[in-house]
């Protein structure tokens, strides 16, 4: 308390001085729009002497600043630290001892250096030769090659364009198809996709790159943000609340684009000239007719360029049948009267009555294999041996996942009935398809013949049903019908040597329930065809034959094109932004073709008091680029998206590689070279190293803008190497030295006081880690992380509710599920309910733009870190893994030190712990190790 | 062209921006505001309280402050003013009059109604004559000490929008509530308890859930933390998990101090980062408020006097599937007085809702349907622990220095929509505030002669002028009050709002 005191205290002190300068700066040197200026490569400083360890041009502008300023260089880091440092820079994971070990043997046979470092001449010390500089490299080029390098990248991405996986707002209904869009994320990084490519595919992928995967997922950046589910689907844009639902998304959505790409704050300018920056109004709404024909919404693509081509043929073919079978199907209206328009009504509605309520019992779930050859069975009590005629199965159609009819049938199986619940006697084989692999069966439900009495029925897996990495079996229901056809199996007990019980959606009562996939549909079919039959006889009867002949010819291409439609496989989706055909007051811009909105000038942001009309454009102050897009009004909406993306990532457009590099930068460091990294204006910050932001811009702009390049300079750069240490404070001597004008060169000491926040990165920062790497560290460490990448979010809460507006609870799940053990950036990510312990270690939130993530210590974040599902579980975990390893409580507490923080632990610290493991256990001791502020940072 | 949209009235001056951002981040960085926040107000004499202060500008109190802490009502929904507060004559007059509004109304849902007369009767109460409707009667026991707003008007009449409007000051998500703001702009009076505190309906959260409290750019240690007095777990993780059975008194008390000695040791190593001594101390802080958190959450040494006054049973029934008066009165009751106690130790902020999301059957104050039915209970219940409220915290002299303030998303239509309920109405509606320097039994502004809308359409009240007012009783200028986000100097009040001075005694 007194320490903390004081140094608060000593803070506000030497306040005056540093903010003294700060504003004179800001007054003489009055803002001339730096951003905006040409991007010309500055020449490298030469520096001189050998006082400096200059490692690359990186160093060359770091160490000219520092001699202007004065300041010494920090002495390099060791190699513990730095394997640790790059480890969590670069994949945002702890190395493992192992790895540790191996690079501290490459990186220096001698003993390692002291840790504090050595105040005069540790610059020489410190400075790396060739064997060190290799294996530094040798780690560098490993780690970038890393798919973990990918995911831990892509989440600082996310941060800034706001991804989600809730629309947000009213309902915050769940976005099941966003994270193809988080994939294709990571995916570029971990293939180092060229920046302009990046840039352009996010804006219109779909335009310049047709027919690839990443085109179309890449457009999940347009809808990344949240969407007012309420204000477009109940409200139309005819209404105000409608048009200001609508105009507040296309604000988004060129608030987006702009602060990820161009880092300006453009949407300032929605109800007046930007105050600050030289954006007139106009720009801003040019930017919206950009989007103009956007909405949010699900779009389906194929990633084989054949199908889709063939997709595309397809339904070409279809909208051009459509109109001619309208005109016809009217033609057929008019001549059937009253009597077929009755009868149509009817079938509507024993149509709508047959599309079974969909309820969220899908069925019983295996517990998840590594293995497909593992046999897994589950089996149905009858009570007590009765007559059986038939045997029904139906599989399971899991929807949320997307993953539809047939989800988790096994490739072969067999199925019994018997007496024995072991069995082992009198066993009738009903069914067995254990010998060969048999199609998934889908939704339809399956009968076999029984025959016999029996009091149980097994379902036998022999080979599990594939999933991206691992195999399961589920089933939606199992029945056994009688003579009568009453199923004998209703609520039947059921068993299972395992199972995962996730209600309402996963049990082993959902086998018997009576519900399935489909379920309730068979009654209304033969209705159905029933109706079917009239309409044929009552057209037959009042249509003339050349119309009927007509329309055969029609219905019979329609059904064609229609059967082959659904022959291809079920294309893949993604939340993106899109040209919506939908209906009602959602019904976006598909129905009239894709056609633009109309975008007007709105008088101080009002929807009700439009003013000229916007045409497609970008920003008039990047005097390098023509601002407007020449584009015809009749061109189609994608030409407008095409130009801004080859505007934004054009080589002559200064914000975009001066706004990235800088991105980059600031996870390297924890802060930019711009501390503001979405504003580039006069609001925001200036840059601390102009020439070396603008050097780095043209390095990494023409060296293919590849972050893989980008990231091994500066990691290999000595600027990065140095060690995070603040040299000792130093006397009030050597202060009052420091803050006198005619003071000699500051020794580290004194740096320390004049620019106490490292802006001239005479060290490196000790950082905190994010809430990823630390949720993602605790299961690395307790040997829990499951490390399949891609795919469907994991979801770490239940959802309640989930007809109107689903309640994400998170307290109701269990931190031992398996299923969420994976990296956090695959957590699913709920707007309206943020993750409870990843907000308290100051997580980003998805309604906004991150650029930066506050770091903030707080008690609410201790008792998250000691009390938390998840850390009370991978505490025992971790414990269990030390118990298997053996040895006794020293050796565990060893390793488990080793483990959690990369070094061993000196004799003082094993002592302690091992008293407290052998006094309160092993598990509080892990526990405890999660909670050192050594795991929180890195120095 | 002047625009004369209420929420785009010039300011009466322009002010100059000043930026003081350096010298926040130059105050030892980030740790300056985990010190800050930590070593909490009351133990620093003023002059380095001050400086520790992350903006310069955000010095408060700016002037001298009236009231020292806030509870928020808040009605998830949008609760009828007609029905409840805003007595209207002419709609029993006219009550089954096909209505005229004398312009066309956009309405949120199609196919506006008759006149509807408030369904239930209005009375006079307290020396002031206030009319108040049957099921909020209770409020009478408080009538003269209430301030009533008649003409507040919103932006559109989404749910979402207007929710996070009145909470945030912003109709769309990523801002900070307004007890976000008034952490970051006072601190905490108790670093035991958290300084914000968010009691929820019953049911569960109100549409935007915690959006409307959440720190958006504001450090996470600013927003809300939601309490469910009375659960299981009453605040996340203030133990341990239940899956932590290793976990004993004994281990715990053991691992604070090796956890703190091996922090220190590590820390004496790394010289000059506040940020290890700030989580060292965090630590302390979180054993610290396991202890009080139970104490100040637990009502069962309350008299049965003090229950009752509330409105709450000591051993509540199993309450019917329905929405009904008494379990209204007594969820809501708790709260009300669970916030007394977390105001009485010191917590800055507390927000009450009633309402859960907009879904069927009804569990919240949006009437489409049928205002007695619903309305009905949800009114008697928070006004038996409102009124409660006040008069405990007026008995405890509390109140001089307590804001109260009860509001909602928007109001409803003095039409039918067809049936027995009420449309949205975005463009009037009531808020009500009391305490904490507000001028007791005033109105400030009404509505016209059927609640359409105010009656002077040009100087209508928002929910800026209500923010700006609170916080001008906190000793808080709305506008030097700002946080830096993405390069622009975000207010709780955007770019608006006036302190409603016929508010203030």
């Amino acid at each position: 308390m007194n320490r903390s005191l004081a140094l608060g205290i000593l803070a506000a002190a030497v306040l005056p001085v540093v903010v003294a300068a700060a504003d004179s700066r800001k007054q003489t040197d009055s803002n001339d729009g730096w951003s905006l200026h040409p991007l010309v490569r500055p020449a490298v400083p030469r520096i001189q002497g050998s006082k400096f360890n200059v490692q690359n041009p990186v160093d060359a502008f770091i160490v000219a600043k520092l001699v202007e300023k004065k300041f010494a260089q920090s002495p390099e880091a060791d190699a513990r630290t730095l394997v640790r440092r790059l480890y969590f820079d670069l994949l945002g994971l702890p190395p493992k001892p192992e790895e540790v070990e191996a690079f501290v043997k490459e990186f220096s046979p001698a003993p390692p250096l002291p840790r504090s470092p050595a105040p005069d001449n540790a610059r020489d010390k410190g400075r790396l030769g060739e064997r060190e500089r290799a294996a530094i490299e040798a780690l560098v080029d490993k780690l970038l090659a890393s798919p973990h390098y990918g995911e831990r990248w892509a989440r600082h991405w996310l941060d800034v364009v706001h991804y989600g996986d809730t629309h947000g707002y009213d309902k915050d209904k769940p976005r099941p198809n966003a994270w193809p869009y988080r994939d294709y994320v990571i995916r570029a990084f971990n293939g180092d996709k060229p920046y302009a490519r990046f840039v352009q595919e996010q804006i219109a992928g779909d335009v310049l790159f047709p027919g690839t995967q990443d085109g179309v997922e890449a457009l999940g950046f347009i809808a990344a943000g949240p969407w007012d589910l309420i204000g477009h689907a109940e409200v139309p844009e005819t209404k105000i609340d409608g048009k200001i639902a609508r105009h507040l998304d296309r604000d988004d959505m060129v608030a987006n684009t702009m602060s990820t790409f161009a880092s300006l704050t453009v949407h300032c300018a929605q109800c007046h000239d930007h105050k600050f920056d030289p954006i007139p109004q106009a720009d801003y709404y040019s930017l919206q007719a950009v989007f103009a024909a956007l909405d949010r919404a699900d779009k389906t693509y194929d990633t084989d360029p054949a199908i889709a081509r063939r997709r595309a043929d397809l339904l070409a073919k279809q909208r051009d049948l459509k109109p001619k079978l309208d005109a016809l199907n009217k033609q057929l209206a008019a001549a059937g009267g009253r009597d077929l328009e009755l009868l149509d009504k009817l079938i509507r509605e024993t149509k709508a009555g047959a599309a079974a309520e969909e309820r969220p019992e899908f069925g019983w779930h295996s517990q998840i294999s590594a293995k497909q050859e593992v046999v897994k069975w589950v089996q149905v009590d009858l009570g007590a041996s009765v007559p059986v005629e038939q045997v029904v199965y139906v599989a399971c159609h899991d929807n949320f996942n997307n993953i539809g009819a047939g989800f988790g049938f096994p490739v072969r199986f067999k199925v019994e009935a018997g007496d024995d619940a072991n069995f082992e006697q009198g066993v009738t084989m009903l069914e067995d398809q254990s010998k060969a692999d048999v199609p998934n069966p889908g939704v339809s439900p399956r009968s076999i013949a029984a025959g016999r009495t029996a009091r149980f029925l097994r379902f036998t897996a022999t080979k599990l049903a594939p999933r991206q990495n691992d195999f399961i079996f589920a089933l939606a229901e199992v029945q056994a019908l009688d003579k009568s056809g009453r199923n004998l199996a209703l609520g039947a007990a059921v068993t299972s040597p395992d199972s995962i019980e996730a209600l309402p959606r996963w049990s082993r009562k959902n086998l018997t329930d009576g519900y399935y996939y489909g379920a309730g549909k068979g009654q209304p079919a033969t209705k159905l065809a029933d109706l079917e039959r009239q309409r044929a006889d009552l057209v037959a009867r009042v249509a003339e034959a050349s119309l009927l002949a007509e329309f055969a010819t029609h219905a019979k291409t329609t059904n064609e094109v229609a059967a082959e439609l659904a022959k291809l496989p079920a294309p893949k989706v993604v939340y993106a932004g899109t040209v919506h055909h939908g209906s009602g007051s959602f019904r976006g811009t598909g129905p009239d073709g894709g056609k633009p909105r109309e975008i007007r000038v709105l008088h101080r942001g009002d929807v009700k008091q439009p003013k000229e009309g916007a045409v497609p454009g970008a920003l008039s102050c990047v005097s390098a680029l023509p601002s407007h897009f020449s584009i015809p009004s009749s061109a189609a909406e994608g030409d407008r998206r095409a130009a801004l993306a080859k505007w934004l990532s054009s080589p002559d457009n200064p914000l975009a590689w001066r706004s990235i590099v800088n991105r980059v930068w600031q996870h390297h460091f924890g802060h930019g070279l711009v501390d503001t990294p979405n504003d580039f204006g006069r609001n925001g910050a200036r840059p601390t190293h102009p020439e070396l932001l603008d050097w780095l811009a043209c390095e990494f702009r023409d060296s293919g803008g590849s972050f893989k390049k980008l990231h091994k300079l500066i990691v290999m750069s000595a600027t990065w190497r140095q060690a995070s240490e603040t040299p000792g404070q130093g006397d009030a001597e050597t202060r009052r030295r420091a803050a006198s004008p005619a003071a000699p060169r500051p020794r580290g000491p004194a740096a320390a006081w004049i620019d106490s926040d490292n802006r001239y990165l005479w060290r490196q920062n000790r950082r905190k880690l994010d809430a990823e790497s630390v949720r993602d560290s605790v299961l690395a460490v307790a040997g829990k992380l499951d490390p399949r990448m891609g795919g469907p979010a994991f979801q770490d809460f239940v959802i309640e509710k989930p007809e109107h507006s689903p309640h994400y609870e998170y307290h109701l799940h269990d931190p031992d599920d398996p299923r969420s053990h994976r990296r956090s950036i695959y957590r699913f990510i709920v707007r309206s309910q943020l993750h409870p312990f990843m907000t308290t270690l100051d997580c980003a939130d998805p309604s906004i733009s991150v650029s930066r993530r506050n770091e903030s210590v707080s008690a609410l974040q201790a008792l998250a870190l000691l009390n938390n599902g998840l850390m009370v579980t991978m505490s025992k975990h971790f414990a269990a893994t030390l118990n298997t390893a053996g040895g006794d409580t020293a050796t565990q507490v060893k390793r488990a030190f080793t483990e959690a923080l990369g070094r061993p632990p000196s004799a003082k610290e094993a002592g302690d712990l091992t008293a407290f493991a052998n006094q309160h256990g092993l598990a509080n001791a892990c526990r405890l190790l999660f909670n050192l502020n050594e795991f929180a940072f890195v120095d | 062209m002047r625009n004369d949209s209420p929420f785009h009235r010039l300011p009466r001056q322009s002010r100059a921006r000043t930026r003081r951002e350096f010298l926040w981040r130059s105050g030892g960085g980030l740790g300056g505001i985990a010190l800050a926040s930590l070593l909490g107000r009351e133990n620093l004499p003023a002059a380095e309280a001050r400086s520790a202060t992350p903006h310069a500008e955000c010095r408060t109190p700016h002037f001298a402050p009236k009231a020292k802490r806030v509870v928020q009502l808040f009605m998830a929904g949008a609760a009828s003013h007609l029905d409840l507060f805003d007595f209207k004559p002419e709609l029993i007059k006219r009550h089954g009059e096909p209505s005229d509004f004398g312009e066309p109304v956009e309405a949120f849902q199609n196919g506006l109604g008759p006149w509807l007369r408030p369904v239930w009767e209005f009375k006079p109460y307290g020396q002031t004559g206030r009319m108040l409707s049957e099921p909020v009667a209770d409020l009478g026991r408080v009538a003269d000490e209430l301030a009533f707003v008649h003409d507040l008007v919103g932006k559109t009449g989404v749910h979402s929008q207007a929710t996070l409007l009145q909470a945030t000051g912003f109709n769309l998500p990523g801002f900070p509530g307004m007890g976000c703001w008034v952490s970051y702009g006072l601190g905490t009076e108790n670093e035991n308890l958290p300084t914000f505190v968010v009691l929820p309906d019953h049911r569960g959260f109100a549409s935007n859930g915690s959006k409307n409290w959440d720190a958006a750019f504001l450090p996470s240690h600013y927003s809300g933390t939601v309490i469910h007095p009375g659960a299981e777990t009453p605040i996340a993780d203030l133990f341990a998990h239940k899956k932590g059975d290793f976990i004993t008194r004994d281990s715990e008390a053991a691992a604070q101090s090796v956890l703190a000695k091996l922090n220190r040791d590590h820390a004496a190593t790394r010289e000059g980062d506040g940020r290890l001594d700030a989580r060292i101390r965090s630590y302390e802080l979180a054993a610290r408020m396991q202890l009080a958190a139970p104490e100040a959450l637990d009502i069962s040494k309350e008299p049965d006097a003090m229950l009752d006054l509330y409105g709450v049973k000591r051993y509540p029934p199993t309450w019917p599937k329905e929405i009904n008066a008494g379990e209204e009165r007594d969820c809501f009751g708790r709260k009300c007085l669970v916030a007394r106690r977390l105001l009485e130790r010191g917590v800055r902020f507390v927000q009450v809702w009633s309402g859960n999301d907009n879904g069927f059957p009804r569990r919240n104050w949006d009437s489409h349907e049928d205002v007695q039915r619903d309305h009905g209970p949800l009114a008697a219940g928070f006004a038996r622990g409102a009124s409660a409220l006040i008069l405990d915290l007026k008995q405890r002299g509390l109140l001089d220095d307590t804001i109260v303030l009860w509001t909602t998303e928007f109001g409803r239509m003095p039409s039918t929509q067809g049936g027995k309920g009420r449309d949205h109405n975005p463009f009037c509606f009531t808020n009500w505030l009391c305490g904490g320097g507000i001028k007791p039994g005033v109105t400030h502004g009404e509505s016209d002669l059927w609640g359409y809308k105010p009656a002077d359409r040009n100087n209508p009240t928002t929910v800026y002028d209500i923010h700006a007012t609170m916080l001008h009783l906190l000793g808080v200028d709305h506008e030097r009050l700002t946080f830096r986000h993405n390069g622009i100097d975000r207010r709780l009040t955007d770019v608006h709002g006036h302190v409603i001075r016929g508010l203030v005694a």
